[in-house]
C-alpha cells in the first residue's frame, strides 16, 4: 500500500517520549544571540561559573570584594554566559522517504521527535528541505508536520547547496540512500556549523534485506529499474555495501564531531530516543 | 477487404512475438526500493526466463500489439475495395502521311481523330485508361500501356503521321495484343477496311476519317549525270489525282549558297502521273523541286543528290576466241564499267586463280580449274537439273535454263564453296568466302551455249555489280524513306561513325561497311566520320500510295468489343482510406507506447 505523501504523527506518543528529552548541546561555543540557554562560555548571566585574577579592562561590578578584602588580590567573578542556539534541521523529503508506510511513520515520528527537543531548547529553529525553498522557522513542534510532504524527486542533501547558518546547530534526518561519497557530504553538512546530529532511518529490508527471489526493482525517485534475483548472495553483496555506507556515514560523523545514529523503521520510539541518547544527539532534560 | 500483397500477412507474426517477450519479461513482480543503485553493481538476471507466467495484460501489451497490426496490414496492402476495374480504351492510329492531307478548313483526318478521341475519352470518364498505338511497318506504343487519361491529349499533341504507306496489319496485331480481353479497340485511319486490307476486324471499331481530296505530288525522282556532256538531269514523277488536268507551279532550288533559285516554271499536270525531265547543270550537289502547295504537303518536295557514278575497271584476260568476244559483248551492254589493264575485276583463265592475287582484284576464272583443286576423272557435260544457291547475288535473275553445261572437270566440294552444283560436282564456285578469293566456272566456254543463253549477260552483270557494290562510297546517292541506305569506306574509319538528317543524329558500328534504314522527316542525310562529311545522300518520301487522296472516305465500321471487362487499376495505398486509418492507428499506437512507457518509467 503506497504511504500518505504526508506521514501522519502520533503526537500525543511523540509528546509523552519527547519530555524526557531535549537536544544536546555542544561544548564547543556556539553561536546565537542573547536568551536563555546557558552557554558554553563566560558571559553575562546570573549562574556564577567561576573567579580568575583581574584583568585591566574588566567589569569592575564583577570585582569580588569580599576576596580583596580578605587576600588583597583583585579577583572578579565569572558568570555563565546565556545563548539561543541556532539549530538547522535539515529533512529529506524526497519519495524515498515513504517508500512505504511503515517508514513513513517512523520518519514522521522521529521528525515530531526532533521537533520537540528543538523547541525545548528555546532555540531559534529552522527548517530545510530543499535549496530552492527558503528555510523556515517554526515555533511549535506541531508545525513540522507542514515540512513532511515527501513528494521530491532529490534529497536536499543532494543539492549542491545547503542553506545553514553559521555556528549553527545541524540537525539532519535521511535515509541516505542516494549515491554519495560520507567524507564529501559529511563534511559539506558539518562546514561552519557548531555541532552536526546525522540520523539515518531506513526500513528494515533496506538495512538487512532477505533472500526473495526475482523481483523488479523500481527506483521511488525514477532512478531505472532492475529485474534480479535477489538471493543470498546478493543479499549478502548488497548488506556489505550498505553496511559500507552506514559506517562511513558514522566515522564522517565522527571526525566531523557529529553524532550519528542509524534507525531502523518500526523502532518503538523511546527506543529509538535512547539511541539518540547513547549518540549524544539528545539528553535528558 | 482484400489483400494486394498477402505475403505481407507474415508480419502478423510479430503480434506473438511481442506476446512472448511480455511473458518472458514482466515474470518478476515490481518492488519499489529507495536506493536502486546499492543493487545496480551486483549481478543482473537475464531479462529471459524458463518460466512462462501469466501473460500480464498491460498497455504496453496492447499497444504494440495493435501497432503490430496495423503495420502488417500495411504491408500486406489491405484494401477496403477490390482493385478498381476502368474502361480500357486501345486506339490504333493510322500513322500514313495521308493523314495528315488537310481540307479547304485546314482539317485533317488526324486532327478530326484526336477529337474523336478525346470526345471518347470523356465519354467513358477520366478513369479510363488510354493506350495508344501508332501502326506502321514497325508498330510502336505512342502512350500506354493503359494510361491514365489526362496522358492522353499531350501524347495525341506529339502525334504526327508522316510515315510511307503500309498495312495496318501489323498494329492491328499490336493493338489487339494490348487491348486482350480488357480492352475496347478502335482504329483511327482515312479510309474504310476493305481499302486497308483489313479484314478481320471483329471487335473492332474502325473510323474512318479521311475526305476525298484533289491532290498533286511528286511520286518518283531521279537525278542523273551525263559526266561526258557535262550535265545532269532531274526526273519527276507526277502524279495528279484530282481527276482532272491542274495547273502548279514548280521551284527548283539549289541547297547550296542559301538555297539558289534554278528554275520556276508554271506546270499543267494532267490527270494520273506524268513526268518531267529538268536539266540541272553538273556539280551541284544536292538540289530541291518544290510543287505548289495542296491537300498533302509531305509529297510535294523531293531533294536529290548528285550521283558519282561508281565506274568498275573490267579487265578481260581470256585468250582470243568464242569465249573472250561473248565476254566482251556482255561488259559492252554494262553501264558504268571500263576496259583496264589493271582492273577491279578480272576476268582470265581459271588456273591463274592459283597465283597471288593484286590488292582489290577480283577474279573470275573460266575452264579448267587448278591442279589442287581437281579430282581424277573426265570432264562432264550437264544438262541439268542445276542446283543454284538462290539468295546467292551472283544468281539474281538467273535460270539456266536451256543450257548445256560442258566441260566440267570433277571438283571436290570440300575445296570450294559451290554456288551452282549439277549432282556432287560444282560448277559455279567460289575459292573462298567471299567472293574476293576468286570465282571459278567450271566450263568450256568454247563447248557450252551458256554464252549464248540469256543467262550470260545476267551473270556478268551480277559479277559486275557485285564488285560495284564493293567499290567505296554509297550504294546510291538517293533514297525513299524506309529504304536500305548501304555505304563503304575505303579503309577502316579512325572516327566515331554517325549519320545526321535533321536533327536527326544516330551513331553507326564501327567498320567499313554500314548499313540502315533511311530516316523521315529528313531531305539530306550525311555520314559522317567525327566531323567529317563522308558522302551527302538524298532521303525523300515518294509514295504513290500516300499521294493517291481520291480513295479516301469518313465512315464507321464494326463494333466494340462489349464483352472487355475493362483493366483493373492497382493505385496507390492513398486511395484507400483503410490505409489511412491503419497508418494513424499504428503511428497514435507507437505513440501512445512511447509515451505510456516514458510515463512508467518516470513514475516508478
Amino acid at each position: 500500500m503506497p504511504a500518505p505523501s504526508t506521514p501522519p504523527i502520533d503526537w500525543q506518543e511523540v509528546h509523552a517520549v519527547a519530555g524526557a528529552f531535549r537536544l544536546a548541546m555542544p561544548r564547543t561555543p556556539i553561536g546565537g544571540r542573547l536568551g536563555e540557554r546557558l552557554g558554553a562560555g563566560t558571559g553575562s548571566s546570573l549562574e556564577f561559573q567561576d573567579y580568575r585574577q583581574y584583568a585591566a579592562g574588566d567589569d569592575l561590578r564583577h570585582v569580588d570584594w569580599s576576596a580583596y578584602a580578605r587576600s588583597e588580590v583583585l579577583t572578579v567573578r565569572l558568570y555563565r554566559e546565556e545563548v539561543a542556539p541556532r539549530i538547522d534541521l535539515a529533512l529529506d523529503v524526497s519519495r524515498s522517504m515513504r517508500v512505504n508506510e511503515k517508514k513513513a511513520l517512523s520518519y514522521g515520528a522521529m521528525a515530531g521527535l526532533l521537533a520537540c527537543a528543538c523547541g525545548s531548547t528555546e532555540a531559534d529553529a529552522r527548517v530545510l528541505t530543499a535549496s530552492a525553498i527558503e528555510p523556515r522557522p517554526f515555533g511549535r513542534p506541531e508545525e513540522i508536520e507542514s515540512f513532511l510532504a515527501c513528494e521530491a524527486a532529490n534529497s536536499i542533501l543532494e543539492e549542491g547547496h545547503i542553506a545553514f547558518r553559521r555556528r549553527s546547530l545541524r540537525v539532519v534526518i535521511s535515509d541516505f540512500l542516494f549515491p554519495h561519497d560520507p567524507d564529501v557530504l559529511v563534511g559539506r553538512l558539518a562546514r561552519d556549523g557548531s555541532s552536526l546530529a546525522i540520523l539515518q532511518i531506513t526500513l528494515p529490508e533496506e538495512a538487512e534485506p532477505v533472500a526473495e527471489g526475482g523481483r523488479r526493482l523500481l527506483d521511488v525517485e525514477g532512478r531505472g529499474e532492475l529485474d534480479l534475483v535477489i538471493d543470498e548472495k546478493a543479499v549478502q553483496e548488497y548488506r556489505e555495501r550498505f553496511s559500507r555506507l552506514r559506517q562511513g556515514l558514522a566515522r564522517a560523523a565522527r571526525r566531523a564531531g557529529g553524532g550519528f545514529s542509524h534507525v531502523i523503521a518500526g523502532t518503538p520510539l523511546r527506543d529509538v530516543a535512547r539511541a539518540l541518547v547513547a549518540a549524544g544527539i539528545l539528553e535528558s532534560a | 477487404m482484400i489483400f494486394t500483397a498477402p505475403w505481407g500477412l507474415l508480419a502478423l507474426l510479430g503480434i506473438p512475438a511481442i506476446i512472448a517477450i511480455h511473458m518472458f519479461r514482466r515474470k518478476f513482480p515490481p518492488r519499489p526500493v529507495a536506493g536502486l543503485f546499492l543493487w545496480q553493481t551486483l549481478r543482473q538476471t537475464p531479462e529471459g526466463g524458463g518460466k512462462i507466467t501469466k501473460l500480464p495484460i498491460t498497455a504496453s501489451l496492447i499497444l504494440e500489439c495493435l501497432a503490430a497490426l496495423a503495420l502488417a496490414l500495411i504491408l500486406a496492402g489491405a484494401r477496403l475495395e477490390p482493385a478498381s476495374v476502368n474502361e480500357h480504351l486501345v486506339v490504333l492510329l493510322d500513322d500514313s502521311a495521308s493523314m495528315s492531307a488537310t481540307n479547304a478548313r485546314n482539317e485533317s483526318p488526324r486532327d478530326r481523330a484526336v477529337r474523336r478521341i478525346e470526345d471518347e475519352i470523356e465519354r467513358l470518364g477520366r478513369g479510363v485508361r488510354v493506350t495508344l498505338v501508332l501502326s506502321g511497318d514497325r508498330p510502336a506504343v505512342l502512350l500506354g500501356p493503359a494510361a491514365l487519361a489526362i496522358e492522353a491529349r499531350p501524347a495525341l499533341a506529339r502525334w504526327k503521321p508522316e510515315a510511307q504507306h503500309h498495312s495496318l496489319a501489323l498494329g492491328l496485331r499490336l493493338a489487339r495484343e494490348l487491348a486482350s480481353k480488357t480492352g475496347r479497340l478502335i482504329v483511327f485511319s482515312d479510309a474504310p477496311p476493305d481499302v486497308r486490307g483489313a479484314s478481320a476486324i471483329e471487335g473492332v471499331r474502325w473510323l474512318s476519317m479521311g475526305e476525298r481530296l484533289q491532290n498533286i505530288g511528286i511520286t518518283s525522282a531521279q537525278r542523273t549525270l551525263t559526266p561526258s556532256e557535262g550535265r545532269g538531269t532531274l526526273s519527276l514523277a507526277l502524279g495528279n489525282f484530282s481527276g482532272e488536268a491542274a495547273k502548279r507551279q514548280l521551284r527548283l532550288v539549289a541547297n547550296q549558297d542559301g538555297g539558289k533559285e534554278i528554275l520556276v516554271r508554271d506546270l499543267d499536270v494532267p490527270p494520273g502521273t506524268s513526268s518531267l525531265n529538268l536539266p540541272v547543270p553538273a556539280g551541284l550537289p544536292a538540289v530541291t523541286a518544290s510543287l505548289s502547295n495542296d491537300a498533302l504537303a509531305r509529297d510535294n518536295d523531293v531533294t536529290l543528290v548528285e550521283p558519282r557514278p561508281q565506274i568498275v575497271a573490267v579487265e578481260n584476260r581470256l585468250p582470243e576466241g568464242r569465249a573472250r568476244d561473248a565476254l566482251a559483248r556482255a561488259l559492252s551492254s554494262i553501264a558504268g564499267t571500263t576496259r583496264a589493264e589493271q582492273g577491279q575485276l578480272s576476268f582470265g583463265p581459271a588456273a591463274a586463280l592459283d597465283q597471288p592475287a593484286q590488292p582489290g582484284v577480283w577474279r573470275v576464272g573460266f575452264g579448267r580449274a587448278p591442279a589442287r583443286l581437281l579430282t581424277p576423272g573426265d570432264p562432264q557435260d550437264f544438262i541439268g537439273p542445276f542446283v543454284p544457291e538462290k539468295r546467292h547475288p551472283l544468281l539474281q535473275g538467273v535460270t539456266l535454263a536451256g543450257v548445256v553445261w560442258s566441260g566440267a572437270l570433277p571438283i571436290a566440294s570440300k575445296n570450294v564453296r559451290p554456288i551452282v552444283s549439277s549432282g556432287d560436282h560444282p560448277l559455279i564456285a567460289m575459292l573462298g568466302t567471299k567472293p574476293d578469293d576468286g570465282v571459278l566456272f567450271n566450263v568450256d566456254l568454247d563447248k557450252t551455249n551458256l554464252v549464248r543463253a540469256p543467262d550470260w549477260p545476267i551473270l556478268v552483270s551480277n559479277l559486275v555489280e557485285l564488285r560495284r557494290q564493293n567499290l567505296p562510297g554509297p550504294e546510291r546517292w538517293n533514297y525513299r524513306v524506309g529504304e536500305w541506305v548501304r555505304a563503304r569506306l575505303a579503309t577502316d574509319p579512325k572516327g566515331q561513325l554517325h549519320y545526321k538528317c535533321g536533327t536527326l543524329d544516330r551513331p553507326l558500328p564501327h567498320g567499313r561497311t554500314m548499313e540502315f534504314i533511311a530516316p523521315p522527316n529528313c531531305a539530306l542525310l550525311q555520314i559522317m566520320e567525327g566531323n567529317e562529311t563522308l558522302f551527302e545522300l538524298g532521303v525523300n518520301f515518294l509514295d504513290e500510295s500516300e499521294t493517291n487522296l481520291s480513295d479516301r472516305d469518313t465512315s464507321e465500321t464494326g463494333k466494340l468489343d462489349s464483352q472487355a471487362a475493362g483493366t483493373r487499376t492497382e493505385t496507390g495505398p492513398e486511395s484507400d482510406p483503410l490505409f489511412w486509418t491503419l497508418l494513424v492507428v499504428g503511428g497514435l499506437a507507437m505513440l501512445g507506447n512511447w509515451c505510456w512507457l516514458g510515463a512508467a518509467r518516470s513514475g516508478a
